[in-house]
């Protein structure tokens, strides 16, 4: 913590000491948003370029850019994918505002003519081991029974491996599903499933992009090990009213959104309601036919552009699994809420202040009246405010610096008898609070015209608050005694330093070599045994007996575009330590368990891999072709006798290929196949007759593996005819999922025989089948 | 209620398909494996030992046979005889063995040659007390499952000094329902510790199965056993194992147990008691 401040001075210097800022003649700066001309959305990594010095810049997150550039006539191309590119002459001769609104391609053809833009993204910025998609992009995938689903199209990517079919526990480089960052408009997403993974919390009408970190990991974000998901949730048309749509065999969408004051006042709506309940009806386990199980969430956004320079943004997200039937009621979901206000304090100063909410939580009751019946609830909750500022000091340099806070009120569940019969009492684990901070700086500096550095550092602190309860545990893990601190007492505090590394060297407009190093560190972890987890799963912090976990990365990429950036190529290599990690004994205990400490092993682990990727973007077939070769170990001392052991994760092959291919302008078709070796498990090896049940003894951890995965899923998609004027649209989307019906392993039970008690058997169980499903989405203006 | 609460997610998620498979599984080496029980009323307990095969063996159990099986309570040592010498693996007490509550009993086992590089076991256990039943009610309840189950209700003071754990049998007519571990109910008293146990269902018994269903005019007996934690975490293990629903239980690891020297089981102690009730219209 001591070195922080010096090493941000000297991050100061390097930047003003390496840079011409007071260059031949008088600098400027010439800033902006740039939007969607159609319904005013701000667009994320739209390229600025100036023609004349062969420079450029990208707009962050929010939309905003900003060039500094000396006195002068220049031309300036404003470009994004899918959207027809505007030039613009300036004559710079004091600092400019200059608010650019692209018009959409026709929209068939969204996306697909990529035709003289400067598309050299994947060259030409520093960053790595990231990957963007838009919305439009991930609704081309085929999808299971027709549920368009941001977590798992990015598990199509290079270096994501998904954890178990049907979920949205995913992999990143090796990581546990617990170390990705998943936010949604800047708050944290703690459980992003709805029915088990089966679908995730994203609407994809109401979310406009998608961004993964795989590392690289710029220091703004900070709090996991291995990956940040960024979700950013659409601001609403600013121009006039929409009506977007969908109804598809197990849920139906709505989104209306527009204009309160014309150009300044915008909203979003989006509501989606699962009827995946009548499936139970059909389900052959006659068990299940009393059940009600469903989901809905909801997600709003207002957006209000007070003048150039402040704009404001208020978005939430609610949503809620429900499931029922004559026995128990149970539901969880999450709520998050986000105020940003973006200020411009100069031309090159920008910043948004953000304050964030969010909560998870879960509900299980059975009805009164009966000496059993019991509710029980969990829930965590998260305060935060970010402030986060961008410096554009000139074209060479952008500085990026701030701060965040993070009160985390954990209260891991309470369960209780109910109604005047109960024999029941109540059990609880005490609730726990934490604050969680962070400070950064980084600097993204240009070097002659060849090379760009990147180099930033975060400093993260973690504080528990009293009151709390510690217990002291002995080597075999029994608590034998326990301090107790006082409410609003900071009982404990870590502190570490994040460096953020990049490095990119152009070798030409084709070509670029990169490097990155990173270092993170994670406080709050989820106590899940299983590959899958549950909605009862809770998230748990650093503790005087739980140090943070902490993580170093090290890639290297090779990046290549063809013909004339149509064709993007990469291939990255990584390696990646990872200490303090969290594993479990066995037979633990995690729900309810005052003493979860106590049941946690921690060791280190580690995985290394090459990823390649081949993107496409000609003008009727566009896709993609991922592949990653990977290993993930464990290490630690009580599992496994000590001995490393591959991680569930563990997949050395994973194979994606995405296609979709523009028939005609009504007609598309899109495809994609999967491959990935079957997961580590562990079976046994031996049995034992115990109380008349053959029980297995089991091999080394995860010593076996299922078989191979794949599955082609196809769709099919026809549109309205394409008229000037016509303000409804509509298209339907036939899909296939695991086309060829290949009963991929999702489980394998070993079970001994009714009949025969001496024979055992193996069963398997998988989730699908090949699944057929049919979608009718409507557009309304 | 962390059970009750799985169950509900079982029951909400387990739509899925099964399908026989084939599979390699290498070959693990020879343990021995010891099962049995003592009581605290009169009674021949029986001890088996067996032997571990491997996973696909699908033949009947080999049994070890000709051993040496005693068990002391720190005083006097009990002699256990191989019901059929020879053949049946199974030793047992005298009829008028019983244990007494409080005592811990521990088993001695020599083998006519070594099992797993040893042949000499040793397993201890504490006889736990168990609480008085004062009654029980059987309920039927049409709505719970498609057929509807018989909840069998607890009536008793729990006491609340400690930790306790308990293990429930069903006889009907004499004849005991729970007659493999699978179907044996086993809970702490987490939920209800020191509480009067006001009619909680300690049993439930699936109308679905005929051959444990319930008709009127049965006598149903059930046997409440204080146990110790080991043996509590046992039995939850055997009951879970080779059951690998990726999310529910944590990576399957072996059952715990308390033999010495690498082998395998258990060898439990524990006092009941018991009540019954005829099942009225």
């Amino acid at each position: 913590m001591k070195y922080f401040i010096p090493v941000l001075l000297a991050m100061f210097i390097l930047l003003t000491g390496f840079t011409p800022v007071n260059g031949p003649g008088k600098r400027h700066t010439i800033s902006g948003k740039v939007r969607d001309k159609f319904n005013g959305e701000a667009l994320i990594g739209a390229t600025v370029y100036v023609n004349e010095l062969k420079t450029g810049t990208a707009t962050d997150v929010y939309g905003n850019y900003s060039l500094t550039l000396p006195s002068g006539d220049y031309t300036l191309f404003f470009s994004f994918i899918g959207f027809v590119s505007e030039e613009q002459k300036i004559s710079l001769l004091e600092n400019k505002t200059l608010n650019i609104e692209l018009a959409p391609k026709q929209e068939t053809l969204k996306e697909i003519e990529v035709t003289s833009e400067r598309n050299d993204r994947n060259v030409t910025r520093a960053e790595m081991s990231t990957f963007r998609m838009d919305i439009k992009t991930i609704e081309k995938i085929p999808a299971l029974m027709g549920e368009v689903d941001v977590l798992k199209a990015i598990q199509l990517l290079p270096g994501v491996q998904t954890v178990s079919e049907g979920t949205n526990g995913f992999s990143v480089r090796g990581g546990a599903p617990d170390q990705n960052l998943i936010l949604l408009d800047d708050a944290t997403v703690y459980n992003a499933s709805h029915l088990m993974g089966l679908f995730s919390v994203f609407n994809n009408d109401a979310v406009r992009d998608v961004k993964l970190f795989k590392g690289d990991i710029p220091p703004v974000y900070g709090g996991r090990l291995s990956s940040v998901l960024d979700i950013h949730m659409n601001e609403g048309n600013s121009k006039g009213y929409e009506v977007t749509g969908g109804i598809g065999l197990i849920s139906s969408r709505l989104t209306v959104e527009g204009p309160i004051k014309k150009d300044k006042i915008s909203f979003i709506v989006s509501g989606r309601r699962t009827y995946a309940d009548l499936f139970l009806g059909m389900a052959k386990n006659a068990d299940l036919h009393h059940n009600q199980l469903y989901f809905y969430d909801f997600n709003a956004k207002l957006n209000y552009r007070i003048d150039d320079n402040n704009s404001l943004f208020l978005s939430g997200y609610f949503g809620r699994d429900v499931f029922k039937n004559n026995f128990a009621r149970m539901n969880w979901g999450n709520q998050t809420s986000t105020l940003r206000w973006n200020h411009l304090f100069t031309k090159r100063l920008f910043a948004n202040f953000i304050a964030l909410y969010s909560n998870y939580q879960y509900f299980i009751g059975t009805p009164e009246g009966e000496s059993s019946s019991f509710d029980w609830t969990s829930n965590l909750r998260d305060l935060g405010m970010k402030g986060d500022f961008s410096y554009y000091i000139n074209t060479g340099n952008t500085f990026r610096f701030g701060a965040s806070v993070i009160y985390h009120m954990i209260y891991p569940g309470k369960a209780r008898g109910t109604g005047a019969e109960t024999s029941l009492n109540e059990v609880s684990v005490p609730e726990n609070n934490s604050v969680e901070s962070g400070i950064y700086a980084s600097n993204e500096q240009k070097v002659g015209s060849h090379w760009i550095l990147k180099y930033g550092l975060r400093l993260s602190i973690f504080q528990n608050i009293g009151p709390g309860t510690v217990y002291h545990y002995n080597s075999a893990y029994i608590a034998q005694d326990s301090s107790v601190y006082r409410t609003g007492i900071i009982y404990n505090t870590y502190a570490g330093l994040e460096p953020r590394l990049g490095l990119l060297y152009a070798i030409n407009d084709e070509n670029s070599i990169k490097a990155s190093y990173s270092r993170t560190l994670q406080f709050l972890q989820l106590a899940q045994n299983s590959t899958i987890g549950t909605p009862l799963d809770v998230w748990f912090p650093a503790s005087p007996n739980i140090k943070p976990q902490n993580a170093n990365q090290f890639a290297i990429g090779y990046f290549r575009n063809f013909r004339n950036n149509k064709i993007e190529t990469s291939a990255e290599g990584f390696y990646k330590i990872m200490n303090h990690v969290v594993d479990f004994k066995d037979h633990a205990d995690l729900i309810l368990n005052p003493k979860l400490d106590g049941e946690l092993r921690i060791g280190k682990a580690w995985s290394y891999g090459a990823e390649f990727l081949i993107r496409l973007n000609e003008k009727k077939l566009n896709g993609w072709i991922s592949y990653t070769w990977s290993r993930t170990f464990r290490k630690i001392a009580e599992i496994n006798n000590g001995n490393p052991y591959p991680a569930p994760y563990d997949k050395p092959h994973n194979l994606a290929v995405v296609a979709n291919y523009l028939i005609s302008k009504r007609f598309s078709v899109s495809a994609n196949w999967v491959y990935a070796t079957g997961s580590a498990v562990t079976f046994p090896t031996g049995r034992a007759l115990i109380g008349g049940k053959i029980i297995p003894i089991y091999s080394d951890r995860n010593a076996y593996r299922f078989p191979d995965y794949h599955r082609l899923d196809l769709s099919v998609a026809f549109n309205s005819k394409e008229k000037p004027g016509r303000r409804f649209r509509w298209d339907l989307d036939l899909s296939v999922y695991n086309v060829y019906n290949r009963h991929n392993t999702w489980a394998i039970n070993f079970l001994q025989d009714e009949q025969d008690p001496d024979k055992t058997y193996a069963e398997k169980i998988y989730l699908f089948g090949i699944v057929p499903s049919v979608t009718f989405n409507f557009h309304f203006q | 209620m962390k059970k009750i609460a799985l169950y509900i997610l079982l029951m909400a998620f387990i739509s899925a398909c099964t399908e026989k498979v084939n599979i390699t599984l290498k070959q693990n080496y020879t343990r021995l494996v010891v099962d049995g029980s003592i009581g605290n009323s009169s009674s021949r307990y029986q001890i088996t030992l067996t032997k571990t095969a491997d996973y696909f063996y699908n033949q009947p159990i080999p049994r070890v046979n000709n051993a040496q099986v005693s068990i002391s309570d720190g005083n006097a040592f009990f002699q256990l005889n191989e019901t059929k010498p020879g053949i049946s693996g199974i030793y047992e007490t005298d009829s008028s063995f019983h244990g007494v509550t409080g005592k811990i009993y521990t088993l001695h086992i020599t083998l006519p040659e070594a099992i797993g590089g040893s042949s000499e076991y040793i397993a201890s256990c504490k006889m736990m007390d168990v609480p008085k039943l004062d009654s029980i009610h059987v309920l039927f309840h049409p709505d719970y499952g498609k057929d509807g189950m018989w909840e069998i209700k607890v009536y008793a003071q729990e006491p609340g000094d400690e930790v306790n754990y308990y293990m429930f049998h069903v006889y009907r007519n004499d004849t005991l329902l729970t007659d493999s571990i699978s179907k044996v109910v086993v809970t702490d008293d987490k939920y209800f510790n020191g509480n009067y146990i006001n009619g909680l269902g300690a049993v439930y018994i699936n109308n679905s199965h005929y051959w444990e269903t319930l008709h009127e005019g049965d006598l149903i007996t059930l046997q409440m056993s204080g146990i110790t934690k080991e043996y509590y975490d046992f039995i939850t293990q055997v009951q879970e194992a080779g059951f690998n629903i990726p999310f529910f239980v944590g990576p399957p690891a072996n059952v715990v147990g308390n033999i010495s020297s690498g082998g395998i089981g258990f060898f439990a102690a524990y006092s009941s008691s018991f009540s019954s009730i005829r099942i009225k219209q």
